[in-house]
């Protein structure tokens, strides 16, 4: 029997997976993590939590090749599930909520690589030599001083807000711009939008942080 | 569970002081007392035996010490002057394959129960050479220098140190030139932990003596002497300790240059 992770839309898997352990009977837990992206961290938690609830971690399978690459980082035997998606599903695709949200906390530091086909909520830093991309859009709440790719998949209309923009590099869509050379304003959350095919830095406006 | 502080002294980047800094900080940590032994992970470009004058009393290494073919004693190489130190090299120039996490682990869980700090020098990069030295390591110091190659990478080091739970991390920042950082064309201290946001464990400045005594195989920590890095390396092993000494600060350092220069210009003056 597999322990699946619970649908990104319903709980946070940290919630769930203490309580689905003690469910859970056999020794080796063999674990689907479906639609959720784990990074190395996330998954050496996981780790350390069904060590703790006495089981012995057997094979991952994963629809996100990103946790696939940070499980097997870890040294674990990780694959691609074929269990049908969570969000394939998804009954209205404009329903709004954090369902297309992906939160990350934590700062992504040189070499890290987040990746979501969701708008991303990231709670820290991107440092330089870190990359942040999106199908749709960034939103840093903290620096962003890597470099950061909204609508990657070619939306024109995606964005990216930082409470402080001072990228390497910048990407909406196709079109690429190179930093700011000069230092923002303290203080001052700004956003990247594509105007008229180049990408303009302005003020970022409350009403940006909302759903379009 | 053991108290022994084991500490891996890491860059990413290459040539930025990780030998230097193992090598000074052993010294003086087994000058205010502490029983310290210092392992040169990075053998297959083993120099930290170089720098503290040891080479020549190498005979074993860690390899026979677990193949049991010699005793921990007798691969440990006491340092001549400060006996707190001891060395012990991870292992064979040409037997690189050999070294793999659980060795470090059961290497590291011998010298645990004999000295209160373990300092592993660790190779530059962050492939298998680092990952078999950070295996073991409950506490890391990043060493890296003002300048953005180095600052990137050790930035690389410390996403990796963080997935492996290996805590405290904290930073020395080596090389620091105040002149230059001054005149804005060095990074300055707080550029450099804005980024890699750890605490700021010292400051080592450039100087020259540092060169010197390498060359000689004594590390500067192992005379009184007042140079700013010998001072340095002083501190951290204070501050590694517990002890709650300020930073220097390099425009201080200027400013005290200055002042001194004022002085002696009034004083010919008059
Ligand atoms: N504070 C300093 N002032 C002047 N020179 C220094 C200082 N720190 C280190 N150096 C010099 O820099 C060089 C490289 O130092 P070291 O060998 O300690 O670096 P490392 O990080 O161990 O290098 P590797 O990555 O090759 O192992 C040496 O020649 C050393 O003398
Ligand atoms: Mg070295």
């Amino acid at each position: 029997m597999t322990l699946r992770l619970p649908d990104q839309r319903l709980d946070h898997w940290r919630d769930r997976l203490p309580d689905l352990l003690n469910r859970y009977s056999q020794p080796i837990v063999d674990l689907d993590c479906g639609d959720w992206m784990l990074n190395c961290s996330d998954l050496a938690d996981l780790c350390a939590a069904v060590t703790e609830a006495g089981h012995q971690l057997g094979r991952i399978t994963s629809r996100v090749p990103e946790t696939i690459v940070s499980a097997s980082a870890l040294g674990l035997d990780a694959s691609r599930s074929n269990t049908p998606s969570n969000t394939e599903d998804r009954p209205n695709p404009a329903v709004t909520g954090p369902s297309d949200l992906l939160f990350h906390h934590g700062t992504l530091r040189s070499g890290d690589h987040l990746q979501s086909d969701r708008s991303i909520l990231l709670f820290g830093d991107v440092n330089p030599g870190a990359r942040i991309s999106s199908t749709a859009d960034v939103l840093v709440w903290g620096r962003l001083r890597g470099v950061a790719h909204a609508g990657c998949e070619g939306s024109t209309t995606a964005k990216i807000v930082a409470l402080q923009l001072r990228p390497l590099q910048l990407r909406i869509a196709d079109v690429v711009a190179r930093g700011p050379d000069d230092l923002p304003q303290v203080g001052l959350a700004e956003q990247a939008q594509l105007k008229d095919g180049v990408i303009a830095i302005e003020p970022a406006v409350i009403q940006s942080l909302q759903k379009r | 569970m053991s108290t022994t502080r084991t500490i891996l002294i890491c860059s990413g980047k290459g040539g930025v002081g990780k030998t230097t800094t193992t090598a000074n900080l052993g010294i003086a940590l087994a000058r205010q007392g502490a029983k310290t032994v210092v392992l040169d992970a990075d053998f297959g470009l083993r120099n930290l035996d170089l720098l503290l004058g040891l080479e020549n009393r190498i005979v074993y290494t860690a390899q026979e010490v677990l193949a049991e073919t010699c005793r921990l004693e007798q691969a440990l190489v006491k340092h001549k002057q400060e006996p707190n130190l001891a060395l012990l090299p991870a292992g064979n120039p040409r037997m690189l394959e050999w070294l793999k996490p659980k060795d470090m682990q059961a290497i590291v869980a011998l010298l645990e129960r004999q000295f209160d700090y373990v300092l592993i020098d660790c190779p530059a990069g962050i492939e298998d050479g680092f990952k078999n030295a950070a295996a073991a390591a409950r506490e890391a110091v990043v060493i890296t220098t003002p300048e953005v190659a180095a600052v990137r990478d050790a930035d690389r080091v410390i996403g990796l140190l963080n997935t492996k739970g290996v805590q405290p991390v904290q930073l020395v920042l080596n090389r620091v030139r105040p002149k230059m950082m001054s005149n804005q064309e060095m990074l300055s201290v707080d550029d450099v932990t804005d980024i890699l946001a750890l605490p700021l464990l010292g400051l080592v400045f450039e100087d020259e003596q540092v060169i010197v005594s390498t060359n000689r195989g004594e590390p500067l920590t192992l005379s009184d002497s007042s140079s700013p890095a010998a001072q340095a390396y002083g501190n951290i092993a204070q501050r590694l300790q517990g002890e709650d000494i300020p930073l220097m600060d390099p425009s201080q350092a200027r400013r005290g240059l200055r002042a001194r220069m004022r002085k002696l210009m009034q004083t010919r003056i008059f």
